[in-house]
C-alpha cells in the first residue's frame, strides 16, 4: 500500500515550532537550581543574572540564524565540508569540518546523559524514594528513542504540542508563589562588584544551553526570514521563565535561605498553595508535568546528535532507529559517572563552559570562513518529511 | 486453469534467480549492508508473490472464474451455458415462455432477490400479451449485453436476465427488490436537535440521504467494487472544485489496491486503508449520520459508503473529530462550546482518573487533603490489595458489564448494568473486598468514556486506561506522564491521508482553533478549515450582519 505523502507544503518548520523547539530545549534541569546558583554570587540581584546573560545567548542564536541563511536547508552537518573544502578537494572539507562536527555531536550525547542524570536525582531524592536511579534514567532514554523512531516532522510537532504543558505550571507556580512574596528581600537592588555579575552570568550558561540543536533544525524552516525571528522568540520566553522563577525564589525565600536548599524551585512549589485547588503539596505533579520539559531537553538534543550522525554517515531512518538504540547503552553508563550531586553540578558546570564556547566559537569561526571566502547562496527551503 | 497459474510460478522462481544472479556478478563490490538489503528485497518479492498467488486461488473459484464467454442465440445452449456456471442453485429461478412473436425466452433471477411482481406484470405479461405494442420489457433500468460474466454477475446482484431466442444480447431488467431495513434513527449516535435519519444497509439508500441534502451538481459518486466473493459495492464521494484532488485520489487508490476476498463491512475498508494499521487511534471515522457526512464532505474529505451497512466512513480524519459531535453546529455556540468542554473533560477523565487513584493512593499520598485521605485510609483500611490491583479489579469488572449488556436481548440489558453496578458494587464494599472511594472513580470513569460522542474513539480510550493504570502503579504520576508523552508521540506521528492526526493543534493553526475547544459562532466561521486543503475556501459570503 502506497504511503506517499499527499501534500509536501506542510513539511517545513512553522515560525511556532521553531520557537517552541528552542524554548523546550531550554528549559529543562537548569531551572531547578537556577534560583541558588544565580544567587550565591549576586545575592539579592540573582534575577539580573538570566537577564543579562541572555545576551550572548541572543548574540549566538543570531550567529547560527545568519549561518544557516548562508546555507538554506542544509544542516551543520551538510554544510560544514563545503565550508571548508573546495570544490576541487571535496574530501579536504571533509576532513578539515571533521573536528567541528565531532566535538558538536559529542558535545550533544554528554549534555544529554547530564540532563537525564540531574533529573533522575531530583526524582529519585524527592518523589519516588524508593525507585532506583537506573529506572528513571532508563525510562528518560526510552522515550527519547520513542522520539528517534520517527521523522524530523514529529519532533517539532511533539515539542509544540507539549510546550505549552512545559509554560503553564512553570508560569502558574511562579505567579502564585507571588502571594507570600517578601518584597523586602529583594533589596538592595545592586550591591555586589562587577566581577560578580560576571561569576553570576556564567552560572546562567548551563541552563541557556540546548538551542546549539538550531544549528541542524535551522535547515527546516519554513522562511528563511523567521529564523532570527523565532530564536529571539525562543530565547526571550526562556529568559523570562528564567527570570521570574529567580525572582520568585528570592522574593519568597530571601537569598541566605537558598543557598542551603538544593533545588529551590521544588521549595518554592511545596511552598506554593494555590486557593480553591484541591491539591495539597504540588511538587509531585510539578515534577510529573516536568517530565514533559526534561523529555524535550534530553530528547531533543539526542535527536539532533543521532540525526547528525544519521548524516555524517549519509544513510537513511534505518540507521537512525538502530543507532539511536545502540548509543543509549553507553550514553546509561555515562550518565552514571558522577559519584554523587556535587559530581554531577560540577560536570554541569564544565559542559555549561564547553558550551560557551562551541556556540559562539563554531558559528562564529564559520561565518568568518564564509565571509572571507565569499561563499553563501539563496536556495530554497527543505522539507522534513524525509 | 494451467495458463492462469503459469506465470506465478514463473514470477515466484524470478526474483531469486534474478538476486542471486547479481549479487555473485557484483560480490566484491557490494558491502554487507546493500547484500542485506538485496535479501529484503527479495524476501518482499517474494512474499507478494506468494499473496498475489493465493489470491488468484481465490480468483480462480470467484467472479474471475467465470470463463468470459460471449452468450449464442440459442436459448436452450445458453441456459445450459448459465446453469453450468451456477452450479447446483436451487434458488435459481428459469421461467421459460413464448414471446408474442412465438419465440422462446427464458428470464433467469434468483430466488428472493427481487421484486416478483415487476418480474410477471412487467416483463412476462408485456412481452407475451399481444395487444401492447411495446417491444421488449417495460422496466425502469434497462440493459443489454452478451457476456456471460456480465449476466452471471447481474444474476447475483438481484436482476432479472432476460434471454430471447435468435438473439445473442441478454436484457438485464432491474428488479431488486429484497427485504431491506427502512430509514430508522441511528443506534449509536443520538443527538437531541438534528436529524433523525440514519443510515440503512442499502447502498442506493444511503447516497440517496447524501444527495438529498446536499444538491450540488459537483458532488460525485465513485462506484467501485472490492471483494473477490462478495462483490461489494463502494461509493467513493467528493466534492469536486472544494476537495484536493491528491486526497481523493489516494483514497481511490488504496481502495482500488485493496486485494480482499470479502468485504462485510465498512470496518474492512477502514482497516486496510488507514494510514498505521497499528495504532490504536482511528484515522478514518466511521458514522451512521448523513448529516455529518456531508458535513464533512462540504469541508473537503472524501466519504465511502459500502454495501450491507449502515456505516460510512470519512476520510481523512483528525484527532479532534472524534469529540465532536453534528450537534455542537445546530446548537447554539455557547452551548456548544460548554458541551465541548465537558467532553474534554470527561475524556481525560476516562482515560485519567483511575490511574490517578493508583498514583496518589499508593505514591502521593501528601497530594491529597488529609482530611479526604484519612477518609480514604479508613474505607481502604480492609481492603486486602494494593490500589492497582483493586482498580485493575474493579475495571475489569466493569468492562465485563459492559459487554454483556450490550450481548444481552433488549429489556435485560439495562437491568444487568443496574445490578451490576448497584447490587455487586454494594456487597464489593460492605464485603471490604474494595474501597467505596475505588467504586466511585470505577462510575464515574465509565460515565466519562460514554459521553464520547464517536465509539471507536471511545474504544481508544478504554484500552490505553490499562496500560496507564500499570504504569501508574510502577512509577506513580510520573509513570502517568511517561505514558502520555509516549501518546503525544505517537499521536503527533499518524497522518491520515497527508493530514497531521493533532492538526489543528499540530502543526498550530490558529484560525482551526475556532473550532476546536470552542466552537465560534457561525458568523465568525467564514472560511473552510485550511488542514484539508480545500480548494473553495469562502463558506459563508455575507459581507454585513444579517
Amino acid at each position: 500500500m502506497s504511503q506517499k505523502q499527499v501534500s509536501r507544503d506542510i513539511n517545513t518548520f512553522s515560525l511556532w515550532q521553531q520557537t517552541s523547539l528552542i524554548a523546550s530545549t531550554l528549559i529543562g534541569v537548569g531551572v531547578l537550581t537556577l534560583p541558588r546558583t544565580t544567587s550565591a554570587k549576586l545575592y539579592e540581584a540573582g534575577w539580573l543574572a538570566p537577564l543579562i546573560g541572555s545576551f550572548w545567548v541572543f548574540l549566538s542564536v543570531w550567529m547560527i540564524a545568519k549561518l544557516s541563511d548562508r546555507f538554506p536547508g542544509k544542516t551543520f552537518i551538510e554544510y560544514s565540508p563545503i565550508v571548508w573544502g573546495s570544490a576541487k578537494h571535496p574530501r579536504l572539507g571533509r576532513w578539515l569540518s571533521l573536528p567541528w562536527v565531532i566535538g558538536y555531536l559529542l558535545f550533544l550525547y554528554l549534555s544529554t546523559a547530564i540532563v537525564a542524570r540531574v533529573f533522575g536525582e531530583v526524582v529519585v531524592t524527592s518523589v519516588l524514594l524508593d525507585t532506583p536511579l537506573e529506572v528513571i534514567i532508563i525510562t528518560m532514554f526510552l522515550l527519547a528513542q520513542m522520539l528517534c523512531m520517527h521523522e524530523v516532522d514529529v519532533l517539532a510537532r511533539i515539542n509544540e504540542l507539549l510546550f505549552p504543558l512545559i509554560l503553564f505550571p512553570v508560569l502558574v507556580i511562579a505567579i502564585a508563589s507571588f502571594q507570600k512574596a517578601e518584597w523586602n528581600n529583594m533589596l538592595p537592588l545592586y550591591r555586589v562588584p562587577g566581577r560578580a555579575l560576571f561569576e553570576g552570568i556564567y552560572e546562567t550558561v548551563y541552563s541557556f544551553s540546548g538551542y546549539e540543536i538550531m544549528l541542524i533544525f535551522y535547515a527546516y524552516a519554513h522562511e528563511n526570514q523567521s529564523k532570527v525571528k523565532a530564536g529571539f522568540y525562543g530565547i526571550g520566553i526562556a529568559t523570562f521563565v528564567y527570570t521570574l522563577i529567580v525572582l520568585a525564589g528570592i522574593v519568597v525565600f530571601g537569598y541566605e535561605e537558598l543557598q542551603r536548599v538544593s533545588w529551590p524551585t521544588l521549595e518554592l512549589v511545596k511552598t506554593t498553595q494555590v486557593p480553591g485547588l484541591i491539591l495539597e503539596r504540588l511538587e509531585s505533579a510539578f515534577l510529573a508535568v516536568w517530565v514533559a520539559a526534561v523529555f524535550t531537553t534530553v530528547a531533543n538534543a539526542y535527536y539532533a546528535f543521532v540525526y547528525g550522525l544519521r548524516q555524517l554517515f549519509n544513510k537513511g531512518i534505518q540507521f537512525q532507529r538502530i543507532i539511536s538504540a545502540i548509543l543509549f547503552i553507553p550514553l546509561f553508563f555515562i550518565a552514571l559517572w558522577p559519584q554523587n550531586i556535587v559530581d554531577i553540578f560540577r560536570a554541569s558546570s564544565y559542559l555549561g563552559i564547553i558550551s560557551l564556547y562551541l556556540n559562539l566559537g563554531i558559528p562564529l569561526l564559520y561565518l568568518l570562513v564564509v565571509f572571507a571566502r565569499g561563499m553563501g547562496s539563496k536556495a530554497k527551503e527543505r522539507k522534513a518529511g524525509g | 486453469m494451467h495458463g492462469v497459474r503459469g506465470p506465478f510460478f514463473i514470477g515466484f522462481s524470478f526474483p531469486f534467480l534474478g538476486t542471486l544472479s547479481v549479487h555473485l556478478y557484483r560480490k566484491e563490490r557490494i558491502k554487507g549492508g546493500r547484500a542485506l538489503s538485496q535479501f529484503w528485497k527479495a524476501w518482499q518479492r517474494r512474499k507478494e508473490t506468494l499473496q498475489s498467488q493465493s489470491l488468484n486461488l481465490h480468483a480462480d473459484k470467484s467472479m474471475e472464474s467465470v470463463s468470459d464467454l460471449i452468450l449464442s442465440e440459442d436459448v436452450g445452449e445458453n441456459i445450459s451455458l448459465i446453469r453450468e456456471e451456477l452450479g447446483k442453485c436451487d434458488d435459481l429461478v428459469i421461467r421459460r415462455f413464448q414471446n408474442k412473436d412465438n419465440k422462446d425466452c427464458a428470464i433467469f433471477f434468483l430466488d428472493g432477490m427481487v421484486d416478483r411482481n415487476i418480474i410477471s406484470d412487467f416483463i412476462i405479461r408485456y412481452t407475451t400479451t399481444t395487444d401492447v405494442t411495446y417491444e421488449g420489457p417495460a422496466t425502469n433500468e434497462l440493459e443489454a449485453t452478451d457476456s456471460l460474466r456480465q449476466v452471471i454477475r447481474n444474476i447475483l446482484s438481484g436482476t432479472a436476465v432476460l434471454l430471447v431466442d435468435g438473439n445473442s444480447q441478454a436484457y438485464l431488467n432491474n428488479t431488486r427488490g429484497w427485504d431491506r431495513r427502512s430509514v430508522e434513527e441511528p443506534q449509536t449516535e443520538s443527538v437531541v436537535r438534528g436529524p433523525r435519519d440514519g443510515f440503512c444497509e442499502t447502498l442506493c439508500v444511503n447516497s440517496a440521504l447524501i444527495r438529498f441534502r446536499l444538491k450540488d451538481p459537483n458532488l460525485r459518486v465513485r462506484h467501485m467494487v472490492v471483494g473477490q466473493r462478495t462483490q461489494t459495492d463502494i461509493y467513493v464521494m467528493y466534492i469536486e472544485g472544494l476537495a484536493h484532488q491528491p486526497i481523493v485520489e489516494e483514497v481511490i487508490s488504496r481502495i482500488e489496491k485493496i486485494n480482499v476476498d470479502a468485504v462485510l463491512e465498512s470496518g474492512y475498508i477502514e482497516q486496510l486503508i488507514q494510514d498505521r494499521r497499528w495504532s490504536p487511534f482511528p484515522q478514518i471515522q466511521n458514522t451512521e449520520r448523513p448529516d455529518k457526512v456531508v458535513a464533512n464532505l462540504l469541508e473537503g474529505k472524501v466519504g465511502i459508503l459500502v454495501d450491507g451497512t449502515p456505516f460510512g466512513l470519512i476520510a481523512p480524519a483528525v484527532f479532534s473529530q472524534f469529540y465532536q459531535s453534528p450537534e455542537d453546529y445546530y446548537e447554539r455556540f455557547y452551548i456548544a462550546t460548554l458541551i465541548r468542554f465537558i467532553r474534554v473533560i470527561s475524556i481525560t477523565i476516562a482515560l485519567l482518573l483511575p490511574s490517578l487513584y493508583i498514583a496518589f493512593s499508593s505514591f502521593h499520598p501528601e497530594m491529597i487533603p488529609s482530611r479526604l485521605v484519612i477518609a480514604m485510609a479508613a474505607g481502604r483500611s480492609t481492603v486486602p490489595f494494593p490500589s492497582l490491583v483493586e482498580a485493575l479489579f474493579m475495571e475489569l469488572a466493569i468492562e465485563i458489564l459492559r459487554e454483556a449488556s450490550v450481548r444481552l436481548p433488549g429489556p435485560i440489558g439495562p437491568t444487568i448494568g443496574i445490578v451490576g453496578a448497584l447490587v455487586v458494587g454494594e456487597a464489593a464494599v460492605s464485603a471490604g473486598l474494595v474501597s467505596p472511594v475505588m467504586v466511585i472513580i470505577v462510575a464515574v470513569t465509565t460515565i466519562g468514556s460514554f459521553a464520547s460522542p464517536s465509539y471507536s474513539a471511545a474504544i481508544a480510550i478504554r484500552m490505553l486506561r490499562f496500560p496507564v493504570m500499570i504504569l501508574a502503579g510502577m512509577f506513580g504520576l510520573y509513570g502517568i506522564m511517561l505514558f502520555l508523552i509516549v501518546i503525544l508521540v505517537h499521536l503527533s506521528s499518524i497522518k491520515s491521508f497527508g493530514v497531521s492526526y493533532m492538526s489543528p493543534l499540530s502543526p498550530l493553526n490558529l484560525l482551526g482553533m475556532r473550532d476546536l475547544f470552542i466552537r465560534a459562532p457561525h458568523h465568525l466561521m467564514k472560511t473552510r478549515p485550511s488542514m484539508f486543503h480545500v480548494h473553495d475556501k469562502v463558506r459563508m459570503r455575507e459581507e454585513d450582519k444579517p
